[in-house]
């Protein structure tokens, strides 16, 4: 009788998954390549949202609630947003350490040592959209392979062989980028928010310019004409523009400056044909050597 | 030669920490890839990697200044737990077609008296927010919250007006309950309906609701008491709640007990059983595509205990058993990241049933008690559409169609209209032009006064502020 109890609750936790919530896409598709078969994976924000401002609604509530575990990109990316649904979600879990914070694992750039909000809607920690160095990656998907063997002792195994599978195959990518992205080196551009900086810096982009005048407040006209301006004399070699602002300010710049609009995706899903954090970079790296 | 001391350091401190091997893993590729950085950047070519085995070597010492000695003071610093604290301010300048002091005596007539402008009950004076025409400092909200520990946060907003404060909320909630269930504990809004748990910053006009300004006062059901609620393990939202309360409210509810003026002895009704109000209600969200339907229903039931016995015209009270039913329905499509349509509605009623007690002599030592039942209904709805970012645009229609006293009708015709623009230069700031056209008041005499409100408000938050849920 003992036996049957033990071999149907093993049975049980051979075919339960684990509920993972993530904040954002490309944790999503982390999650999924090292925790593969033995996780369930709900997404709260979607790609093509812009990720600080992402409504909290009550569904995204309900997935919280249902979670075995919640993981987060962090640096106060998701300050708006997720605080709610945890509290209203009234998770156990996730206070009892089922929450992995990715930005912790991370070191972050653009930190500001002085910080007002006359300054725009900075993020004091740094800047949050680590993401997209694709060196980074490998690190968040370690983070995530030992936040799942935390959680999933018995999974240890398959996690670390998934990660190192991963690991094998990102390096190939990153290997393919990293000399595509070579002759890149010491260019210059302009974005619309710093949500590229990584990437740029990790390839030795220079970041001249944003069309917002400060973070988070919409572009003014003077200082769009300062910036057509500087664009004429440093004559970047093009404006890397994210899917959710408008780009009506974006197009008149490029116009007047007569310097390239790229419109480029920042996670997956922000762009229809953007469904592997592979497509994303690929898709970054053209974007970046496209002439 | 800072291209080797950085991980050298970096290197030595890991090994003093007690990390775990997992984390040491991500810092070591962490640490590589920072020393990449630092080659790249340095555009220096060497092909030599710095050594990663010197774990033995020693901590560089740090250049001892002349007098520098440890402070007591420094190993016993706490700010790091500071609570999130931020601070709000509403002001407005109003104009209306009416002087402050005929605004004070129109009333929504079986309903509620004055209901804009400052009145006063018992010791302490009330202003509805935008009370008088020109100038008005509406309120500097203080608001407070941390976690406690490991079961409790705690919140507290200190709502200050010109020349008082009240502690508008101060409540714990369970932060680690089981099974979905939180409980929430002290003083707090309730969440009756759609309107009532927001707090004016986040309401999308400058004033409440008619038919809840109307039926529950300035402040809605905002009392001492518990709640407890439960989210339903569902893949869609389904939430059901009961709050047992104190039931204070002046508009609605009461615990006091009614005694005629100067005469303990003499009383019309005694105070009820206290805690006095019982909440409940139920509430569920689905979404379809990028639009977001979040519908309620909620019941609140009580006594009242209404006191106007210190009016100087006709001196009156009522103490009834009060229930009110809600239903609410809203609705939010989005377009893009930043441009929505929102539609908010609610109906509410509410059934009175008691006795009216008026002074029988004229000094005021006994009573005449008649029956009252009140039956009244009202709903509003309102549609706002954000541009972007920066223009939110709304509508507003208010309507009170039920007044029947005494299964007879009185007047039912009492809406506003309400018309917004708003402009946010960023997250935390608003500044917002209305315009309310009220066919809701009568003066003494019973006749109808259009009211026409032209309100430009000004809205700050700083510091630490909790984000807003749905």
């Amino acid at each position: 009788m003992r036996i049957l109890l033990l071999l149907t609750l093993l049975t049980f936790s051979l075919m339960a998954k684990i509920d993972i919530a993530v904040s954002y896409p490309y944790i999503g598709a982390l999650v999924e390549a090292v925790g593969q078969d033995r996780v369930n994976v709900s997404v709260l924000a979607k790609g093509n949202w812009d990720p600080h401002f992402v409504v909290p609604r009550p569904s995204l509530i309900s997935k919280v609630r249902n979670a075995d575990a919640l993981i987060i990109n962090g640096a106060q990316l998701e300050i708006g947003w997720v605080p709610p649904l945890i509290k209203r979600a009234g998770n156990r879990k996730l206070s009892q350490g089922a929450f992995l914070d990715l930005s912790t694992k991370i070191r972050l750039i653009d930190g500001a040592h002085d910080v007002s909000r006359s300054g725009g809607d900075v993020h004091p920690d740094g800047n949050p959209h680590f993401h997209l160095d694709p060196h980074n990656i490998p690190l968040l998907a370690s983070a995530i392979a030992s936040f799942l063997s935390k959680l999933d002792a018995e999974g240890k195994g398959y996690y670390d062989s998934n990660l190192q599978t991963f690991d094998i195959a990102w390096k190939k990518d990153l290997e393919k980028w990293d000399e595509q992205m070579a002759d890149a080196k010491g260019r210059e551009v302009v974005q619309y928010h710093t949500v590229f900086n990584y990437f740029l810096q990790a390839y030795g982009i220079d970041s001249i310019g944003t069309i917002e005048p400060l973070p988070g407040v919409a572009p003014s006209s003077r200082h769009s004409m300062h910036l057509i301006d500087m664009m004429k004399k440093e004559k970047p070699c093009c404006i890397l523009h994210d899917v959710y602002h408008p780009t009506k300010t974006a197009e008149f710049i490029a116009k007047k400056s007569g310097i390239r609009l790229v419109i480029v995706p920042h996670d997956i899903g922000a762009l229809n044909d953007i469904e592997s954090l592979e497509a994303l970079f690929t898709y970054l790296v053209e974007a970046a050597t496209d002439d | 030669m800072n291209k080797i001391l950085l991980p050298t350091v970096m290197l030595a401190v890991l090994a003093t920490a007690d990390t775990e091997l997992d984390d040491l893993n991500i810092q070591m590729t962490k640490m590589q890839q920072q020393i990449d950085i630092l080659n790249n950047t340095q555009e220096a070519k060497t092909t030599t990697p710095p050594s990663n085995n010197s774990t033995t070597s020693s901590l560089p010492v740090e250049e001892s200044t002349e007098h520098s000695f440890d402070h007591y003071a420094d190993s016993f610093k706490q700010s790091s737990f500071m609570p999130d604290i931020s601070l709000i301010v509403d002001m407005s300048y109003v104009n209306r077609n009416k002087k402050d002091e005929e605004l004070q005596h129109l009333e929504v007539p079986g309903i509620a008296h004055s209901l804009i402008g400052s009145h006063s009950h018992g010791d302490t004076g009330h202003a509805t927010y935008n009370a008088n025409n020109g100038f008005n400092l509406n309120y500097a909200e203080l608001a407070m919250q941390s976690s406690v520990d490991q079961l409790f946060d705690l919140n507290a907003v200190f709502h200050f007006t010109e020349y008082s404060v009240e502690i508008e909320e101060a409540y714990l909630t369970t932060n680690s309950l089981p099974s979905g269930f939180r409980v929430r504990g002290g003083k707090f809004l309730s969440e009756f309906g759609r309107h009532n748990n927001q707090h004016h910053h986040v309401w999308s006009f400058t004033d409440a609701p008619l038919v809840y300004h109307a039926f529950l006062g300035d402040h809605g059901i905002n009392e001492k008491g518990v709640q407890f609620q439960w989210l339903a393990p569902t893949s869609n939202y389904l939430m059901f709640g009961v709050e047992l309360l104190q039931g204070e409210n002046e508009s609605m509810y009461g615990t006091s007990a009614i005694v005629a003026s100067g005469d303990e002895e003499v009383q019309a009704a005694s105070s009820p059983s206290q805690p006095n109000l019982i909440v409940a209600y139920a509430k569920a969200s689905i979404d379809i595509e990028d639009t977001t339907i979040l519908g309620g229903i909620s019941y609140a039931t009580g006594e009242s205990r209404i006191d106007h016995l210190s009016d100087e015209e006709g001196p009156h009270a009522f103490s009834a058993e009060s229930s009110l039913y809600g239903v609410d329905l809203s609705l939010k499509h989005y377009f893009d990241s930043y441009r929505y349509l929102t539609w908010q509605s609610e109906w509410l009623y509410r059934d009175m049933d008691g006795d009216k007690s008026t002074y029988a002599t004229a000094a005021n030592d006994s009573f005449n008690t008649t029956a009252l039942e009140k039956k009244q209904a009202g709903y509003y709805a309102q549609l706002v559409y954000a541009h972007d970012r920066n223009w939110k645009v709304g509508l507003r229609y208010d309507d009170i169609y039920k007044n029947e006293i005494n299964a007879v009708d009185n007047e039912d015709d009492l809406k506003r209209y309400s018309i917004m623009a708003e402009y946010l230069p960023s997250e935390f700031s608003r500044i917002r032009l209305q315009y309310n056209l009220n066919k809701a008041l009568y003066d003494e005499a019973g006749a109808r006064q259009d009211i026409r409100s032209l309100i430009l408000q000004v809205n700050l938050a700083i510091g630490a502020h909790a984000a807003h849920s749905f």
